[in-house]
């Protein structure tokens, strides 16, 4: 199963699904990272955490364990 | 439900997403009675206004914090969400405007559409459409406006263009409300699942794809049908244009959040910061000053002798003073923040920083309220609001005093003066740069051990998260940067001026009384001078002040001090900057001649400790003070204010005890550590 925080730079892959057993998962809902959406790694911070992901016209910074709840094909 | 008649002024509220231009939109829509009202046994801020007069509309105007959802994510987000429901002082809002950013649509309407599920009376004010051009795009507020049921107004936040049709619109909105009554909102979304937010965003989706259009700029020479003939092959490019972030801000962070370079970047964006902070501010500092010494000196010549004089010139003059001589650096500040935050860089630096700070229990979003820390604790504590994760919002409380904030620089000046010679000014910026560095290092061992302590020093539950938006940059709106700044310091006055002076005003009272007016011997031998001089030494040495002093005396000897440096310390809980002034009235300046410093440094280096007849200054207990400086959380306003940001006394208790504690151990080791290497 690959997730979000397995992405390479500028890799676009489709979400799949998001695991709503982490805490975070209705706000990664609510700002947009939804299921069918394309999304895109942009940027990662010096310690590979927090990644900023292209979503929905904007870019978002998530943790890294909260991108492994980001389930992609 | 609705209500019969509308009694009161109609309450328009605005509400958006973080980064939505809503404060833009107050700031254009505000007129008079601009103010910052705290909802009442919480720390969420809001601004209220009046429409402005120009607009010939009555009405009140709210413009609450930025949510993403109806559903909180915070305890800060839930106070927002309730009160946008029915606030406890306003009522409930009569017309809800929400703030939509063109560019990222879908994500923005999600709250809208929450809205209009919720029935609340509202306008969508679509914002930032300049952003959507650059993708050559355009949306049409006439569809957007049929799909959600609701008005819809395009809004240039740089030109105000559109002000004008959301004012018409505000107008009919509140004249319908005269004939329908209130329309007050029905649902929440506390309770909704996964499957209703996707629901959401699925029904949004349809709606981006019905009301962006390509941006045609010779719209009339093309004829309808064509145009829609194109709209329906250019809706996947439409589709791809708005999933792609801005260009311009993608090729700057290439830089700015590059993997190595973006921490390089972010410690010489926070030097260049805190270098034009201290070196814009300086100068206007001065002015402050010299004007009070001014004030200070004409009053007490205009009343004369007697302690009414006395009491005006060093109690109330000085201590507003104290208050005020601040204020450029703390508008400073606030300024550069504001613009940083206004460019988009502020979410950047919270991301590249979030990691360390995660080790050590804080949180990314914990960086700009410890960079506040060094002008002043009380914003600084209150900027912590934003962070969402309650350990991690108590911790960053908890540390804030230490970051060296900028009333100890003149006690620091004083110091580190006595300690180096005249001529090598450049040691004391070595010094003062040392002294800032160990204190950022040590707020973070601080922040690291509490960390682990926290379930018994916090007592927060941790589900730590960090979502964070990076907005598009843009370039800053000055005139709305200096509005909320001048806002911010006049908080900063109002929270810790009235304090500040009453401590002044005692703290003249212990060192002025009980022996007012002392009988000299030999008085007709002294001239003015001597006599005044005489006359200062004697009532204070007879003083509450020095009584208290002496009964503080045998916890002062073990660090090399006397009752008097005690005295001092004590006064600056008023303020810190107190030290300097305490030290002149304890020593018995007068400043003639000389300026007030070098005055004070020549009575420190001839002082003696009145048990042991040595040198009461020496380098060891001068860099003991610095390092008592470091540490001591010697200020009521900071604790009165993190009494209010935590909820109870425990946290600035705890605070207050574990700081002083370390200040006064580390002194101690300070002192005699330096003494036993061999120095004096």
């Amino acid at each position: 199963m690959k997730t979000a925080a397995s992405l390479r730079f500028g890799e676009k892959v489709i979400i799949s699904d998001i695991d709503s057993s982490n805490p975070s998962f209705r706000r990664l809902l609510e700002v947009g990272f939804t299921p069918g959406q394309e999304i895109q790694l942009i940027n990662t911070s010096a310690f590979s955490d927090p990644m900023a992901f292209a979503v929905r016209g904007t870019l978002i910074a998530i943790r890294k364990n909260e991108a492994e709840c980001i389930i992609v094909s | 439900m609705n209500s019969p008649v509308l009694t009161e002024l109609p309450l328009i509220t605005l509400v958006g997403p973080p980064n939505s231009g809503k404060t833009t939109l107050f700031n254009y829509l505000s007129g008079k009675k601009f103010k910052t009202v705290n909802y009442p046994g919480s720390t969420v801020e809001y601004s209220t206004a009046k429409i402005l007069s120009k607009y010939n509309l009555q009405a009140d105007l709210l413009d609450s914090p930025g949510i993403i959802s109806l559903n909180p994510g915070s305890p800060d987000e839930e106070v927002s969400v309730s009160s946008l429901y029915n606030h406890p002082k306003l009522g409930s809002p009569d017309l809800v405007i929400v703030t939509v950013d063109a560019s990222q649509i879908t994500r923005h309407l999600f709250l809208a559409k929450q809205l209009v599920m919720s029935g609340f009376k509202m306008i969508i004010a679509v914002t930032m459409v300049d952003l959507l051009h650059r993708r050559n795009l355009t949306v049409s507020s006439k569809k957007l406006s049929e799909e959600l049921g609701c008005d819809v107004v395009l809004i240039d936040g740089r030109t105000g263009k559109g002000i004008n049709d959301i004012i018409d619109l505000i107008k009919n909105n509140i004249e319908s409300l005269s004939s329908d009554g209130r329309i007050l909102p029905t649902r929440t979304f506390s309770d909704s699942d996964k499957n209703e937010l996707l629901g959401i965003y699925h029904e949004l989706e349809g709606i981006e794809n019905k009301v962006l259009e390509p941006l045609n700029k010779k719209s009339g020479d093309v004829n309808l049908e064509k145009a829609n003939a194109k709209l329906i092959v250019l809706n996947p490019t439409i589709k791809e244009a708005i999933n792609k972030p801005d260009e311009i801000t993608l090729r700057i962070d290439k830089f700015l959040l590059h993997r190595i370079w973006g921490l390089f970047f972010f410690f010489l964006i926070m030097a260049a910061t805190f270098t034009s902070i201290f070196w814009i501010a300086d100068p206007f500092m001065g002015y402050v000053d010299d004007f009070f010494a001014l004030l200070a000196e004409s009053a007490s010549e205009f009343l004369g002798d007697g302690w009414v004089s006395n009491f005006v010139a060093d109690g109330v003059i000085t201590g507003t003073g104290a208050v005020l001589v601040f204020l450029p650096q703390i508008l400073m500040l606030f300024l550069i923040l504001g613009l940083l935050e206004d460019t988009g860089y502020l979410a950047r630096g919270a991301m590249l920083i979030d990691r360390p700070l995660s080790k050590i229990g804080l949180n990314g979003k914990s960086f700009v309220p410890m960079l506040s820390g060094f002008a002043c604790a009380i914003p600084a504590m209150m900027a912590a609001r934003t962070i969402a994760n309650r350990k991690e919002r108590l911790l960053t409380i908890f540390i804030i005093p230490l970051m060296s904030c900028s009333a100890r620089l003149p006690v620091y000046a004083l110091l580190i003066a006595f300690l180096i010679p005249g001529d090598k000014p450049w040691i004391g910026g070595l010094i003062l740069a040392t002294i800032y560095i160990f204190s950022i290092v040590s707020s973070l061992i601080a922040a690291a051990i509490i960390n682990k302590y926290n379930k018994s020093l916090l007592k927060a539950k941790d589900d730590s998260s960090f979502i964070l938006e990076l907005p598009a940059y843009r370039v800053p709106k000055p005139l709305i940067v200096i509005r909320n700044s001048f806002e911010s310091a006049k908080q900063y006055i109002t929270h810790a001026g009235p304090v500040i002076l009453v401590f002044s005003i005692v703290l003249w009272f212990l060192t002025y009384f009980p022996n007012h007016s002392p009988e000299i011997p030999d008085a007709q031998l002294m001239d003015k001078t001597e006599l005044a001089e005489s006359i200062t030494a004697e009532r204070l040495s007879s003083s509450y002040a020095s009584i208290l002093g002496k009964v503080i005396e045998p916890v002062m000897t073990p660090i090399g001090m006397d009752w008097r440096v005690g005295v001092s310390l004590i006064a600056t809980f008023a303020a810190r900057e107190v030290f300097v002034s305490s030290m002149a009235l304890i020593f018995k300046v007068t400043a003639d001649e000389e300026s007030l410093q070098s005055s004070i440094l020549t009575s420190m280096r001839s002082a003696k400790n009145d048990k042991t007849g040595e040198l009461l200054f020496t380098p060891a207990t001068i860099i003991g003070l610095i390092v008592f400086f470091i540490f001591a959380l010697q200020c009521i306003s900071t604790l009165a204010v993190s009494r209010k940001e935590t909820g109870s006394w425990r946290i600035p208790f705890l605070q207050v005890t574990l700081f002083t504690v370390l200040a006064y151990l580390f002194t101690f080791i300070t002192v005699n550590g330096l003494r036993f290497l061999g120095l004096p």
